[in-house]
């Protein structure tokens, strides 16, 4: 009897490989760069295709520490949260390949005390950084403006572009050296469009990091999920608008949920409350990366290592 | 090989070259009013064939071998519940959908005192998750050196879900099936040295059986054959991979072998065992399990898996909706503006996106539309004077605010009057149409 | 001068004036186009002010649909907004092409059946019915002849007066009813009658069209056209059925679109010179809706889950039933139709056009407000109908019109100053006088036009944002966001800038994706690749004006070689003037309607991804539109270049 043969996709794509952080060398101050991309198969189906590089984990700092993270969040970290710097210490420590800079919607946010803030983040880690504004347009435009000259050549991934606000942020980028993180409501159209757009601007695809947005656990992760889905088939079909590693933040979905928030007033059904709030974002983040996530931002130190674990298992 | 509809069309009586079955093309018996509206059912199994009494013997015969489901579906039953699995038709959830959630067992061994206990505690577990109850599925025992027998009966006693009797030896299967009768467990499990014994029992008590392989995809496919041929027909693959990179391999290769190549030696729905690591449970929930058994009952572990299972075995060709209800933005108070639009997530979103990236406070309800976007909804009678009002009525708004203005689309101005005369008392304001002009709307219009 | 009770609105308070008012949004505040001025804002109360400006408030702007009366007020209304006329086709006949040959004594179910009859004596007591009949069998063969109680009301008179010589006007049979009985329509004194009178209408959401037809000689000769005065309350079907569904308006909305067709068929018959009721056949084609509405049935039910029609293939009904001024007893034959956005203008285009006559598969497209479309070849159709909007027919766009006198109806931009020069529909007079037509508005196949010279030369990105950096003072910020200036003030006839909005950018752009959707999703469905497609056939008033070219560029039309793509005009019309003169062609409707298979695109999501992959210029998969690559290619080769000699790259001849 003919034995079976091992069922190998011929796939004819690639995602794109793409380098976040610049070292000396390289005209930044990193201490080392991260690359990922380069999968030519589904994720980690290494019988078939290539995985070069691991999913990477960043951990989402704070210019000031939020006042909306349940306690538990914040006890994780051991006061590190008062300051920024600590705490970008602290996620390096804690084992980040990324830091992702976020800051919050404040009075005193504005162009100067943006970089002031990311001056100081770079100079507590060596980790590539992820910055993100405070989700307000035009705020936005001013302080990544700002934090792209203030950071240049440091190969920043800015955030968030979208439909209605890339323009600003793209033509910062391109002007000193960075990348960006494009960011669309969990369609695959959507995402393509957006990618097109900002390529139209001139910005080279290799600078490109696609954001398809998620639900968290229970909160629509399977549109997340599928959009990742099919969005990494097209790419490996060789669609190249598709091709951008994808970039989601299950952190901040899954630690605004009610399960990672209520410790009481809840069915017993839910279990302890520590441990299903970090279940909660673990499995979030481990089901995106199932799905093709490149690079997830975390908020707990602890949901870093389970989903660090899955992944060298994955990749062993 | 699944048929595309006007493929199925070619063999439906429109098509006939025979007059007399010809006579029959569109003649709406079935219930559909034409033979290619029926076909496009039946490509997308929506309807049975039997509904055509005039199919010619030739075309049925192909018809139904490329209905045949590729992989098998295979039902076990406790004596209160029961548990189908498998008959599953794409490896990627957006080409149709996935359409039997993988069972979630616990594990208990027969040395462990409070076995019984655990199965009650098992049989207990139920989480309300929108409006849904979810449970689990039933409890694996496995013999290790104890009474297996009695740990079987304790434990269906307990529990009235399905068991998975856990042992590689006849003699003591024979005894657990014995103590298990009445119900309809799974048997693991066959392996190289035990199959035929185990599959004579199997056929004996009719039940189904898990055939084990340690990690080779031949080794698996010809035991199954054996057995097969041995007169089970309802059989479970266990690749013998406990990890998590071989059990990602091995189940996406069985089951590309079971969809892609028509491979029927392994047609069958699979086994993992994810041992107490709720990540590796969550993966075979993605990746391609029809059973996952879990070392240990843990409520905060079971469920967020639960949930995750629910979430993934949804039909993703439903259009995408948000739950209807009150949402919050930018933390808003009392006296901030309240707006109303659909549940179509992208209404909701641009809605949404656009009072959030303004900075401005707002409440949003979310009426329940069917899923609709506004001007649809209002075509097709889903966003009327009467939901609206419904959603303001019922979502418990009134008490979160301390002024009676509603904000509605521009699309839907013509309801005005209609929802002033629902809600007595309100102001109705009529907004912009598009989500863009919201934030400027909100800065000279409200206050 | 109208007195009326408080809290009158003032669309009813103009309407018992006897006077005008156009309100197309069906006097739900949406559109703005019923605008009026009060002298005493005191006097009234307004519950919505949308569309009005600040300007427009000052001057005492109301929206007359949204405004009650609370006491004395002299109402304007303003010149402009009188409904507007244009016919669409006002000459004389041209000569139709049959797609048979049509004899008469064959293909026809009515004939004039010259009788002598012999008078009664006291020997033959023989009543005068029989004795029709008897003359009727004896020298026909027509043995089961039918009367009604109308026509025999005046048999006797008639007979005698002719002294027993006359004509009958007798229908063989109809669709229902294949085998007869045959049936007295009408008794014509003498037997030198020459001719038979039919008439095919159309029935359209925008315009109603009428072929008057010799029935003898298979000939179309006259036609007239005018605006559906159903228009005034609501310009979409669903805005209609929404009117007609509320207390009583039924039977105005059934008398408005009667009055209509009594317009083009008085003014058809004046040309011809004869007189309605010699008409004794009359073939109507029409959406769903606008048949029901014209039979007077609740239409309701058409847009609710699950879209259900009171019927698809009505029976003949009786001209006078419906209030239609042709011969009373003549019937009135409404084309059947698939489903409830699938009506009887498609199953008439499609025969009408020989779709199904083929082995090779066809695409037809009716574009309009609903836009309805077929796939298929002799085998098999489908067909599926999707919502557009009424963006291509000029309405729902800041300054968008109707394809009248003054609108613009080509634009070219200039690739380099991004400068435009427009062609706008000319007023006869004025072109007389060798005037220029100073520009209203922009219609449909200008809006069309408009938007793919804006993507070709960048004005606005493939999302339909509009570019600032370009440094165009065309390119600003105006009350309702980005726009684009097509003509300044000073150039148009009522002297404000005519400007595309981001909005209206983005209406064009959701009905072109509606449409694309529509056809991608359907030719999937049933597994048909659209590149094997053989042929493209483009119908509705909208495929007499359309730009294939500017249509294949913002993704509109698949991007297939030119010659693919067959203009047809009405279709609709065509399909009823063929069913009129043809039983066979009639016949054949019926088994089409039945065999084609409607789907229902709003049963699952993949028309939604479709919509949303067609969002974009040309279309989110730049590869299903190489045509288009080409283009843009062109383009980013000549903007980089400093070759540049004026002008923009030639895309306009291939």
């Amino acid at each position: 009897m003919p034995g079976i043969e091992v069922p190998k996709e011929k796939w004819s794509g690639k995602v794109r490989e793409v380098t976040l952080g610049a070292t000396a060398a390289e005209g930044g101050t990193r201490s080392r760069t991260v690359t990922v991309g380069g999968e030519t198969t589904l994720p980690f189906l290494k019988f078939e295709g290539e995985i070069p590089h691991p999913p990477a984990i960043a951990l989402e700092v704070r210019d000031q520490q939020p006042n909306d993270w349940p306690s538990i969040l914040l006890e994780a970290w051991n006061g590190a949260t008062q300051d920024v710097a600590e705490w970008a210490k602290a996620a390096e420590a804690a084992g980040a390949d990324l830091v992702a800079l976020r800051f919050n919607a404040s009075e005193q946010l504005n162009a100067a005390y943006a970089r002031k803030i990311l001056r100081r983040v770079l100079s507590a880690t060596g980790l590539p950084l992820i910055v993100f504004g405070a989700g307000q347009a035009d705020l936005d435009n001013e302080i990544l403006v700002a934090v792209a000259e203030e950071g240049k050549g440091e190969r920043l991934v800015l955030g968030v572009c979208e439909e209605k606000n890339y323009r600003t942020i793209v033509a910062a980028a391109l002007a000193h050296g960075h990348l960006v993180d494009a960011r669309t409501p969990m369609d695959v159209n959507l995402s393509k469009q957006l990618t097109i757009l900002i390529h139209d601007m001139g910005m080279p695809l290799e600078r490109i990091i696609t954001d398809p947005t998620t639900g968290a656990l229970g909160y629509g992760i399977e549109y997340g999920y599928s959009v990742m889905e099919r969005l990494r088939i097209a790419a490996l079909q060789g669609d190249t608008m598709t091709q951008q590693p994808m970039l989601v933040t299950p952190g901040e979905e899954a630690w605004r949920t009610k399960e990672a928030r209520a410790a009481e007033g809840v069915p017993a059904a839910w279990g302890d409350y520590v441990e299903r709030a970090i279940n909660w974002e673990v499995l979030t983040a481990s089901t995106l990366i199932q799905s093709g996530a490149d690079i997830v931002v975390l908020r707990h130190p602890k949901s870093l290592q389970r989903v660090r674990a899955m992944i060298n298992a994955l990749m062993s | 090989m699944a048929l595309t509809g006007l493929q199925i069309y070619k063999l439906l009586p429109a098509s006939s070259t025979k007059p007399e079955v010809k006579a029959h093309a569109n003649c709406k018996e079935c219930g559909y009013p034409t033979c290619l509206a029926f076909a496009m059912k039946l490509a997308a199994k929506q309807a049975e064939l039997s509904l055509c009494p005039y199919v010619e013997e030739e075309s049925k015969r192909q018809l139904e071998e490329s209905a045949a489901p590729p992989i098998r579906l295979i039902t076990i039953a406790g004596s209160a519940k029961k548990l189908e699995v498998g008959n599953e038709l794409v490896l990627y959830r957006h080409e149709k959908t996935f359409y039997h959630p993988p069972g979630l067992f616990v594990r208990v061994k027969d040395t462990q005192p409070d076995a019984a206990q655990v199965a009650e505690a098992v049989a207990a577990y139920s989480v309300d998750y929108v409006g849904m109850s979810l449970t689990l599925d039933g409890v694996a025992v496995e013999a290790a050196g104890g009474d297996f027998a009695s740990t079987v009966a304790a434990v269906k006693a307990a529990c009235p879900f399905p068991l998975i009797l856990m042992t590689s030896d006849p003699a003591t299967a024979e005894a657990g099936l014995k103590a298990a009768q009445g119900t309809m467990p799974l048997l693991w499990a066959a392996d190289a040295q035990n199959w035929q014994a185990m599959a004579k029992l199997a056929a004996q008590y009719k039940v189904p059986l898990v055939v084990l392989a340690n990690g080779d995809l031949n080794a698996l496919a010809d035991l199954a054959e054996q057995v097969k041929n041995a007169g089970v027909e309802d059989i479970v693959l266990d690749p013998g991979t406990r990890g998590y990179a071989d059990s990602l391999a091995i189940f996406t290769q069985l089951r590309r072998l079971a969809l892609k190549k028509n491979e029927r030696k392994v047609g069958y729905p699979l086994i993992a065992f994810a041992g107490d690591d709720a990540t590796l449970a969550a993966q075979h929930i993605a990746k391609y399990a029809g059973f996952i058994v879990l070392d240990r009952f843990d409520p905060a572990m079971v469920y967020p898996l639960i949930v995750l299972r629910a979430n993934l075995f949804t039909d993703p060709q439903k259009p995408i909706q948000v739950l209807p209800g009150v949402y919050e933005i930018n933390k808003p108070g009392p006296s901030d503006p309240l707006m109303i639009t659909t549940n179509f997530s992208i209404t909701y979103f641009s809605v949404a996106n656009e009072v959030e990236s303004s900075g401005l406070p707002g409440w949003l309800l979310v009426a329940d539309a069917e899923g609709m976007s506004v001007l649809t909804a209002w075509a097709a009678g889903k966003f009327d004077a009467e939901r609206i009002a419904k959603t303001v009525k019922t979502t418990g708004i009134e008490q979160k605010i301390n002024h009676k203005r509603l904000i509605i689309p521009g699309h839907v101005a013509v309801l005005l009057g209609e929802i002033e005369e629902e809600l007595p008392g309100w102001e109705i304001n009529v907004g912009p149409r598009e989500a863009v002009d919201l934030p400027n709307y909100l800065k000279t219009r409200w206050g | 001068m109208v007195e009326v009770p408080t809290g009158t609105l003032i669309v009813e308070a103009v309407h018992q004036a006897g006077l005008d008012l156009n309100i197309p949004c069906g006097g739900q505040g949406r559109c703005g186009r019923c605008a009026v001025i009060v002298d005493n804002r005191r006097a009234v109360r307004s519950r919505s002010e949308l569309r009005l400006s600040q300007e427009d408030l000052a001057a005492g702007y109301v929206l007359a649909c949204q405004t009650v009366l609370e006491g004395d007020v002299t109402v304007t209304i303003p010149p402009q907004e009188k409904i507007e006329r244009r016919l669409v086709t006002d000459r004389t006949a041209t000569r139709v092409t049959l797609p048979f040959s049509y004899d008469p004594k064959r293909d026809q179910p009515m004939q004039l059946v010259p009788l002598t009859i012999d008078p009664p004596t006291m020997d033959d007591q023989t009543d005068d019915w029989s004795r029709l009949k008897r003359a009727m069998a004896l020298n026909y063969g027509i043995s089961d002849l039918t009367i009604d109680l109308a026509t025999l009301r005046k048999l006797g008179t008639t007979l005698r007066e002719a002294d027993w010589s006359v004509t009958a006007v007798v229908e063989l049979d109809t669709w229902d009813r294949p085998n007869g009985p045959a049936r007295l329509v009408d008794l014509i004194a003498g037997q030198n009658v020459a001719h038979l009178w039919g008439a095919a209408v159309d029935v359209g959401t925008t315009t109603v069209s009428l072929y008057l037809v010799d029935l003898l000689r298979g000939e179309v000769v006259a036609r007239a056209a005018e605006y559906n005065a159903q228009i005034k309350r609501g310009e979409d079907v669903i805005s209609r059925i929404i009117y007609a569904s509320r207390n009583g308006n039924l039977q105005e909305m059934q008398a408005l679109v009667v009055d209509t067709i009594n317009e083009v068929l008085e003014r058809a018959c004046g040309r011809a010179g004869i007189r309605p009721w010699e008409i004794y056949k009359m073939t109507v084609a029409g959406n769903s809706t606008m048949i029901h509405l014209l039979l007077g049935l609740p239409a309701n039910s058409i847009r609710l889950e699950p879209f259900i029609t009171t019927i698809n293939q009505p029976p003949p009904v009786q001209a006078a039933q419906l209030g239609i001024a042709i011969h009373p007893q003549a019937h009135v034959d409404c084309l059947p139709g698939v489903a409830s956005y699938v009506g009887a203008d498609i199953p008439a285009g499609v025969l009408g056009s020989q779709m199904c006559d083929s082995k090779s598969v066809a695409l037809f497209l009716d574009i309009g407000t609903n836009g309805e479309m077929v796939l298929g070849d002799c085998d098999w159709l489908v067909s599926c109908a999707c919502s557009a909007g009424p963006a291509f027919e000029g309405a729902g766009v800041r300054d968008g019109m109707r394809a009248t006198v003054g609108a613009i109806e080509e634009v070219w931009i200039n690739g380099q100053t991004y400068e435009p020069t427009y062609r706008v529909i000319p007023d006869p007079q004025l072109e007389a006088q060798g005037k220029p037509t100073l520009p209203k508005g922009i219609c449909g196949s200008g809006l069309i036009s408009l938007l793919a010279e804006m993507f070709v030369t960048g004005v606005v990105d493939k999302a339909g944002n509009l570019n600032f950096d370009l440094g165009s003072p065309r390119i600003r910020y105006g009350e309702h966001g980005p726009e684009y200036v097509v003509a300044w003030g000073n150039e148009t006839a009522h002297g404000r800038d005519i400007v595309i909005t981001k909005v209206d950018i983005d209406n064009l752009i959701r009905a072109k994706a509606a449409i694309y959707a529509g056809f991608t999703v359907m030719a999937r469905s049933v597994g048909i690749d659209l590149s094997t497609v053989e042929r493209v056939l483009v119908g509705g008033s909208f495929g007499q004006y359309v730009n294939v070219e500017k249509a294949i560029q913002i993704g509109l039309l698949p991007d297939l070689p030119w010659e693919k793509f067959h203009f047809l005009g009405n279709t609709s019309l065509k399909g009823a003037l063929f069913a009129l003169l043809n039983r066979e062609f009639r016949r054949h409707l019926t088994t089409i309607a039945q065999k084609m298979t409607y789907l229902e695109l709003s049963a699952d999501n993949t028309f939604y991804e479709a919509f949303t992959s067609a969002l974009f210029l040309p279309h989110t998969d730049l590869s299903h539109f190489p045509s288009v690559a080409e283009i843009l290619a062109a383009r980013r080769t000549t903007q980089s270049s400093h070759f540049i000699q004026g002008g923009r790259p030639d895309v306009h001849h291939r």
